[in-house]
């Protein structure tokens, strides 16, 4: 019983810097540039691998463009800079975002569309029930 | 007489949202591809140094006509493309610069041992910051530079086919 202990205690004793390394790979950053970071990583797209974000992706290049966003951070890029960058070096194939600006259409005709209806919808059944 | 044109309205906004969309999404039938770094500039911020640790003059990979080829010894594809660089260095006045991209001096050098050496020099990127700027995304890659400019890249390997087609008309 005494040897399980020391054992656990063992196993604890050698899990607990894995932990405490596994917090801190990016130590100069605070809580709130780690937020930024993770959005950053979740909206730019591995341009290696090409179908996933370089936050999922284990290739070598998301890893050091993980590591030059959390420099860019800690250098006090705003989140917009860092997006151009990274579509000025690779294109605008790696800004997993959506962009307002270039895609009106896409988002203004569903809206047109739906407010038209909602127009229509209502004076057509207050037409009706007179 | 209000029904009829209701359902006119609600058909003509129906058959114009089906050709909006269809006319946008026929736009994208190309796949895209990654955009390679053709018409940038060639920087070079920080020091370099090549695999025996003498310093590189920047004005070596910024003058003239250069080919950059990124390489390492863990990649297998440029294995497959070194008799091919190899060849072109034998007949033809190219001059080829490599980048070793993260690799251990040791190995590295061991691989231009073993397999020849067609490169005038490497450049030792162990961090793959040098090649993280260039917009390198792998091995192996291959750049020409004329000027500073970089005026073809090759995202993968460099064969007949790829020289034909992106570098042999500047040569």
């Amino acid at each position: 019983m005494k040897n399980l202990l020391n054992i656990f205690k063992l196993i604890v004793a050698l899990s607990l810097p894995l932990s405490l390394s596994a917090e801190n790979l990016y130590e100069n950053l605070n809580a709130e540039e780690l937020k930024r970071l993770s959005y950053l990583s979740d909206n730019i797209r591995c341009p290696k691998c090409s179908y996933g974000n370089i936050s999922s992706s284990n290739a070598p290049i998301s890893k050091d463009l993980k590591e030059e966003i959390a420099g860019l951070i800690n250098e006090g890029y705003s989140n917009d800079e860092i997006f151009e960058l990274m579509e000025k070096r690779y294109g605008d194939y790696v800004i997993l975002k959506t962009d307002l600006e270039d895609n009106k259409t896409l988002f203004l005709v569903p809206l047109m569309i739906l407010i038209i209806s909602i127009l229509l919808v209502t004076t057509y059944t207050i037409k009706k029930s007179k | 007489m209000a029904t009829r044109s209701f359902l006119v309205l609600i058909m003509a906004l129906l058959v114009f949202l089906i050709s909006t969309f269809t006319v946008s999404l026929m736009q994208t039938n190309e796949i895209t591809l990654i955009e390679n770094q053709e018409g940038k500039k060639l920087s070079i911020s920080e020091d370099l140094f090549d695999l025996n640790g003498n310093k590189v003059a920047a004005e070596s990979l910024l003058e003239g006509k250069v080919l950059l080829n990124v390489w390492a010894s863990w990649c297998i594809t440029c294995l497959v493309e070194h008799p091919f660089l190899k060849k072109v260095t034998a007949s033809k006045d190219v001059e080829l610069v490599g980048i070793n991209y993260k690799d251990q001096d040791f190995n590295a050098k061991k691989y231009l041992i073993d397999n020849g050496d067609p490169y005038s020099f490497s450049v030792y990127d162990l961090s793959g910051s040098f090649s993280l700027k260039l917009g390198v995304t792998g091995a192996p890659e291959t750049f020409l530079v004329i000027d500073g400019v970089i005026v073809s890249h090759r995202i993968g390997e460099v064969n007949m086919e790829v020289w034909n087609e992106k570098f042999a008309q500047y040569f």
